[in-house]
């Protein structure tokens, strides 16, 4: 019976689901008809409405097109979304003959994560399959008009997560509301501006620290983890630090969760706006945190103020045209250092900060010799002048005295 | 014919004392004007003598000398003010990319281990065709044109840009 | 004899000399109070000379395309023995001739010398003057950096404001819609052939007539003349000649030290993608000018405001070119208080709002 109707599907002219549906006054009814009609990934592939709904597209008439009888199931609800789509969807054998790569995971992920408790628990007010791909109009998550495609996550999932009103009664583990700031302290974020303003397709979005089937917050302990997938270096130096004991929320304590802004040297310190403070106090002597934040910070400040002083002085002396590319290429590498000095800040021990600050002093110590040569090489320039300009003022007083012997002799 | 003597402005006249402050003057002119016309040509002079880097180095670069760079490895060199780097793969071929990680400027290196170029800093990877591999850094790396120029142990590999 | 008399006899044998003998030993300068503005022209000659002598210099290691330009420069000044040098000289003696080429055309307008029998000396010289700024404005292009390109891209701009031409000026100027290593090649051809052709006739003509001419006295001196005064002359050679090389061995002087002491920077490349950065301004001799176009409305009397500036400028253009033949009392002799304040106004003005425009934001 089933495979009669499939067949009788596969004819692209009896689908009357679809023309009368499209004429419905009531758009509840025209629009999914009409959307489906359009760009749709499953209808591409020869999908139709009954391959979801049941029903027989054959007749006009809607009683027999609605026959429970012919496996009409109407507008699947809830818990009902995910088990039509997981039909094809949880079939290796049958998605590997349209999109052999394709994970066939998703209603497992989907049963693990929150949302999928949440609505195993009765609460249909929870995201399922339909919420995020849409149900009529279904592009690929690689298409650019799709709602899951990756700059597109965000606002996809602040639909439900923005909206105070349908997040009304959710709690967090510790009882406080769960907040819907995410969307806007997200779009703050440099991973927001990576993805939107340098258009890096790779840079994170909700799912990629949530995970997309199987959504759920990081948990205790596992933020260096998910951080540590693109931030690797960072996660390790992080993983051989005393912090990585004491803190529960990992990267998340000093950088924050949604609102990762670009960090700044600023960041440490255990006075003032320093994000050591909640913790250490650079007012007590004994706080042996701040005194190690004040000597990496000292370090990484005094490196700063070098190496803006060795670009001045080789940029004059670039002006004033003594070759330094050699030299350039030295401020890079001492920059470089600079980078890696901040990255071992992530230790928390000041000794392995001050090594990598070493290495750059020394580089720094090579420009800074090369650029007093330049200033010695202007130095002999200005005797070259010099003598030059004593030789002009000979002339000038000889011409001088010349002029008024001249002017005499005239007269 | 002109009458010699007199016609001409700068004629002498008179001065026959073994030292008169007219030919002083003359002579402190004369010096005057060789030294000055000294200092103007000999900068004219140096000018017009090629320097020995011969021509701007805006698109292309020597790396080194080919027989020094054996198979499986990568250098360091400079174009220009950034640094590059020139790899022979392990079948042998040259190729190069500009060694400036895309993600904060640090420069690259060649891991033989994995036959990859690789960013010390935040641990960016990129294959040999210059593609991100892993890590943060948002753009491949820029691709350069490499030949060699000369013949034998002295041919040197030539970086330019494409 | 000495070698020179010699040699000059050996010439004189072949190419008869007695006129420039005659010529040498008689020409005059007249010795009045003042007198001292003669010098202008001599200087602004000489530092021409400076010009050609630097640029040929330059020419030998500069390229004129959009991809090696700013590096040739660069290599100029960083690579070339005394590069540093002949590149500052050239840069800092455009200034001082294009300012001394001014003072020389303020001191030639305020005293009347454009009068009968000197107007074509007064319109070479005038045409020289123009010439000059066109050196100055395709010069300014050539090191191919951010300031360069932008302050060409406003100028250029400017042209197309000219009214029904504008548009097709400016894609003549800019060898495009937009300024590009084509705008590159066209200043190039334009700063070292096609100008030093023109200006080459036309300091020849211009020193010709001077020459032949002798040198304009003021109209009171004049007048002083017609009453039977006898006005005392200076010997061009050797009195005049002396005082005029003393003055270029100064200004040599001072182009030395300022091109050690305030080198011309090199930039930043120009990137042709990058936005105009904000305050972008032309070089000084067209601040008074840029800046008021900046300051008109943007309509006048139902026309684009810029426009009427342009045809403006044009105007005074036209205006100082026939000024001998305007100046009808100057042409009988007389002297003509109205072009005096004239001149002095434009002067005010000029120094003005170059003032003005170099400080405003």
């Amino acid at each position: 019976m089933l495979l009669l109707l499939l067949a009788l599907a596969a004819a692209p002219e009896a689908n009357n689901c679809v023309t009368c549906h499209t004429t419905q006054q009531d758009q509840r009814l025209a629009r999914p008809a009409v959307l489906f009609s359009e760009t749709d990934v499953h209808r591409e592939r020869g999908f139709a409405c009954i391959d979801c709904h049941g029903g027989d597209p054959t007749t006009p008439d809607k009683a027999k097109a609605h026959d429970p009888a012919r496996l009409f199931k109407g507008k699947p609800v809830g818990q009902a979304v995910v088990t039509t789509c997981a039909r094809c969807h949880s079939d290796a054998g049958l998605m590997r003959t349209y999109a052999p790569r394709q994970r066939v995971d998703q209603a497992t992920e989907y049963a693990a994560s929150v949302h999928g408790k949440q609505l195993a628990a009765g609460d249909q007010r929870v995201a399922t399959c339909v919420s995020c791909h849409g149900a009529h109009g279904v592009r690929l998550v690689s298409d650019a008009k799709s709602p899951v495609f990756p700059t597109s996550v965000a606002t996809t999932c602040a639909s439900c997560h923005a909206d105070a009103k349908h997040m009304e009664g959710y709690k967090l583990a510790d009882g406080s509301t769960l907040p819907t700031s995410q969307l806007a302290d997200y779009r703050k974020s440099v991973h927001f501006a990576a993805m939107t303003r340098n258009n890096d397709l790779s840079a994170p979005t909700c799912n990629d620290c949530h995970g997309n089937h199987g959504a759920a917050p990081p948990g205790v302990g596992a933020i260096a983890n998910v951080c540590g997938t693109c931030h690797a270096v960072f996660a390790q130096k992080f993983e051989l630090s005393v912090h990585s004991q004491i803190f529960d929320k990992g990267c998340v304590e000093c950088h924050g969760n949604h609102a990762v802004l670009k960090p700044s040297d600023e960041m440490l310190s255990a006075t003032g706006h320093g994000i050591c403070v909640p913790c250490h106090n650079g007012d007590d002597k004994n706080d042996s945190g701040a005194k190690a934040a004040v000597g990496m910070r000292g370090d990484i400040e005094g490196l700063k103020t070098r190496l803006d002083q060795a670009r001045s002085l080789i940029a004059g002396v670039k002006n004033s045209g003594i070759e330094v590319s050699d030299d350039e290429l030295a401020l890079r590498e001492a920059a470089t250092k600079l980078t890696l000095a901040r990255t071992e800040v992530h230790t928390f021990e000041p000794a392995r900060v001050t090594e990598v600050i070493a290495d750059a002093t020394k580089i720094v110590g090579g420009i800074d010799q090369a650029g007093q040569r330049g200033v010695a090489e202007l130095k002999y320039r200005r005797r070259g002048l010099a003598l030059s300009l004593g030789a002009i003022l000979l002339v000038v007083v000889g011409l001088a005295l010349k002029v008024r012997q001249i002017d005499q002799q005239h007269r | 014919m002109p009458n010699t003597p007199t016609d001409f402005p700068f004629a002498r006249q008179g001065g026959d004392q073994p030292f008169d402050r007219r030919s002083f003057l003359d002579a402190l002119l004369a010096v005057g004007f060789v030294s000055t016309a000294a200092a103007m040509a000999y900068p004219v002079a140096r000018f017009l003598v090629p320097p020995p880097s011969g021509e701007p180095e805006t698109a292309t670069a020597v790396a080194g000398r080919a027989a020094e760079l054996k198979p499986n490895s990568g250098k360091i060199f400079k174009f220009g003010n950034k640094p590059g780097i020139v790899v022979r793969t392990a079948e042998g071929e040259l190729r190069a990319f500009s060694a400036v990680c895309s993600h904060l400027d640090c420069t690259v290196q060649f891991k033989a281990d994995t036959s990859q170029l690789w960013c010390a800093c935040h641990n960016g990877t990129y294959d040999l065709g210059g593609n991100v591999v892993s890590g943060p850094p948002p753009r491949g790396l820029e691709a350069f044109v490499v030949n060699i120029r000369g013949e034998g142990t002295d041919a040197e590999i030539v970086v330019s840009r494409s | 004899m000495t070698l020179l008399q010699r040699t000059i006899v050996w010439l004189d044998e072949r190419i008869d000399l007695s006129d420039v003998r005659h010529f040498v030993a008689e020409k005059g300068v007249p010795v009045h109070a003042q007198k001292v503005w003669y010098y202008l022209g001599g200087m602004t000659l000489f530092l021409f000379a400076v010009q050609v002598c630097s640029g040929i210099l330059l020419l030998l290691y500069y390229r004129p395309s959009a991809a090696e330009a700013y590096e040739s420069v660069q290599f100029i000044v960083t690579r070339v023995e005394f590069g540093w040098l002949v590149r500052n000289i050239h840069s800092w003696s455009a200034n001082l001739l294009i300012a001394l080429a001014f003072a020389h055309f303020f001191s030639v307008f305020l005293l009347k010398s454009y009068r009968k029998p000197r107007e074509l000396t007064w319109v070479s010289g005038i045409l020289l003057l123009f010439l000059m700024l066109g050196f100055g404005f395709s010069g300014y292009l050539l090191p191919w950096n951010e300031l360069s390109f932008f302050a060409t891209k406003v100028g250029t701009g400017i042209a197309g404001a000219v009214p029904f031409a504008g548009k097709f000026l400016l894609r003549v100027l800019r060898g495009g819609d937009d300024v590009t290593g084509a705008t590159l090649s066209r200043f190039y051809g334009l700063h070292v052939a096609i100008l030093p052709a023109i200006t080459t006739a036309l300091v020849a003509l211009h020193l010709l007539l001077v020459q032949r001419q002798g040198m304009s006295v003021p109209i009171a001196v004049e007048e002083r003349i017609k009453q039977g005064e006898r006005v005392p002359q200076m010997p061009f050679f050797p009195n005049y000649v002396l005082r005029d090389v003393l003055a270029w061995y100064v200004a040599l002087a001072l182009l030395a030290a300022l091109a050690l002491f305030y080198p011309w920077e090199l930039g930043q490349k120009a990137d042709p993608f990058a936005a105009v950065p904000a305050g972008i301004r032309p070089e000084w001799y067209f601040l008074a000018m840029f800046h008021t176009l900046k300051l008109l409305p943007s309509h006048i009397a139902g026309f684009e405001g810029e426009q009427v500036g342009v045809l403006a400028f044009g105007a005074a253009a036209a205006f100082l070119v026939f000024v001998p033949f305007l100046d009808r009392r100057a042409l009988q002799g007389r002297k003509s208080p109205a072009f005096t304040i004239v001149g002095v106004l434009g002067l005010l003005y000029l120094v003005v709002f170059t003032i003005i425009g170099h400080y405003a934001k």
